[in-house]
């Protein structure tokens, strides 16, 4: 599995675009920027909503309007932050496909779709019940704990992505390697 | 008649005074000499607690660095969900309540994000000295504190029903345009 | 009293104006030279 995403990101980094994107001083940050600038558009409108949910703010605003009024602007956020982390992994694939905390992030991120998911049913279910309750119901109390939290660490690890402790040009433990999908004898990083 | 016009406009007028003495400072050769005589302070930060955390370990900057994230989100999300509304944005969510509420969390979030910030520039600080992004960026910062607290509050904790909306656009869009600013600068001393 | 407050609203109204106006001058010409800087950089690497 290692060695065939290896050799997928190999691939992608021999492709012009790649490196035209890597060379390129203003382009590579001009995607960096629009990535970490959309956190005020996806992450910051999501954290209210979740805030909304545990009641430690809007509590006096209709839960379902909030929500609904807030989710365009939330999810076009998130369709920026996705194509350009895309672009961003596109234009160094070899380090990114082998970083430990890009690893992580990408588990994160799957945790966080099947949570928003799986909030998105109960919430849609439940609404009429408690839409001017401080507090929405517990299990959506928890679906709201649980991206908090999720997407602070997924933040976290991508803020890490930037630093190079555990790539695999350096020597590093048999779990680190085993983790970040080091390739023995591997020639491009 | 000048003396009840100036004392019925004063807000305006220092206002207005604020901006010729900034634009001149900004323009004059004072500037240098500031620029200069706040360098002390500058390595002073460097060789704080903050400074010496911040230059040794680098995971502790980097998990700051991700408060520091997080807290612009959150500001970015109150600014737009704020002046969103104002703009005329997010119909059928009740205006005051959204103003009231997020100035709360902009205000929390604010805080976050200055105690980071300030662990982060000590962490780098004569980097960051002679850096003219950073000083784009402070300035920006301390117009928009300003902006927020001392201008566009007492306007929207009126009435909002007795306030021209062309004015609440007005001071939306400037709220936007300044927090964009100070979030964009930030973001490039980065890069630099 | 409604006379003090009215006056109060319109010295608050000039304010907002005036630094709404002083904002968006500082942000139209701090991107203007932003964007001619890179502008020059690029032509000067590309031609």
């Amino acid at each position: 599995m290692n060695q065939l995403i290896y050799n997928a990101a190999v691939w992608l980094d021999n492709t012009e675009w790649s490196t035209r994107i890597h060379e390129s001083y203003y382009l590579y940050n001009w995607i960096e920027s629009t990535h970490v600038l959309t956190l005020m558009l996806s992450l910051g409108i999501l954290f209210l909503i979740d805030m909304r949910m545990l009641g430690w703010a809007f509590a006096d605003i209709s839960a379902n309007k909030l929500a609904t009024r807030l989710n365009t602007p939330m999810l076009l956020g998130f369709v920026v932050m996705f194509v350009t982390g895309i672009l961003l992994v596109y234009a160094v694939p070899v380090r990114s496909a082998q970083s430990v905390w890009f690893r992580i992030k990408i588990g994160l991120l799957i945790i966080c779709a099947i949570n928003a998911l799986l909030f998105h049913r109960k919430m849609t279910a439940s609404i009429g019940s408690w839409d001017f309750e401080p507090r929405a119901p517990k299990a959506l109390r928890v679906g709201a704990l649980i991206s908090l939290i999720t997407w602070s660490v997924i933040v976290i690890c991508g803020r890490f992505i930037a630093y190079d402790w555990f790539d695999c040009n350096y020597p590093q433990s048999d779990l680190i390697r085993g983790i970040a999908g080091c390739i023995d004898g591997q020639t491009q990083f | 008649m000048i003396f009840s016009l100036i004392l019925n406009y004063r807000k305006t007028l220092c206002s207005g005074l604020f901006f010729v003495v900034l634009v001149s400072f900004l323009f004059s050769e004072s500037i240098t000499s500031s620029h200069l005589a706040v360098l002390p302070i500058f390595e002073w930060m460097e060789t704080t607690w903050f400074g010496v955390a911040g230059k040794t370990w680098g995971a502790l900057f980097a998990v700051v660095q991700a408060g520091h994230l997080i807290g612009l989100g959150v500001l970015g999300g109150s600014v737009i969900a704020s002046d969103g509304r104002l703009l005329g944005l997010f119909k059928g969510l009740p205006m005051r309540l959204v103003v009231d509420r997020c100035h709360s969390i902009f205000t929390w979030s604010l805080g976050l994000l200055v105690a980071t910030g300030v662990f982060m520039a000590c962490g780098v600080a004569i980097k960051i000295y002679y850096m003219p992004v950073y000083w784009y960026k402070m300035l920006a910062l301390a117009l928009g504190v300003l902006f927020v607290f001392f201008i566009r509050k007492p306007i929207v904790d009126r009435d909002l029903d007795k306030v021209s909306p062309w004015l609440l656009r007005l001071l939306a869009l400037s709220s936007i345009m300044i927090w964009f600013t100070v979030a964009a600068t930030g973001r490039w001393i980065g890069f630099s | 009293m409604s006379n003090e407050s009215d006056s109060k609203s319109r010295d608050e109204n000039g304010a907002g104006i005036v630094f709404a106006v002083g904002i968006i001058a500082f942000f139209i010409v701090y991107w203007y030279f932003e964007i001619q800087s890179v502008r020059e950089l690029l032509e000067m690497a590309y031609g």
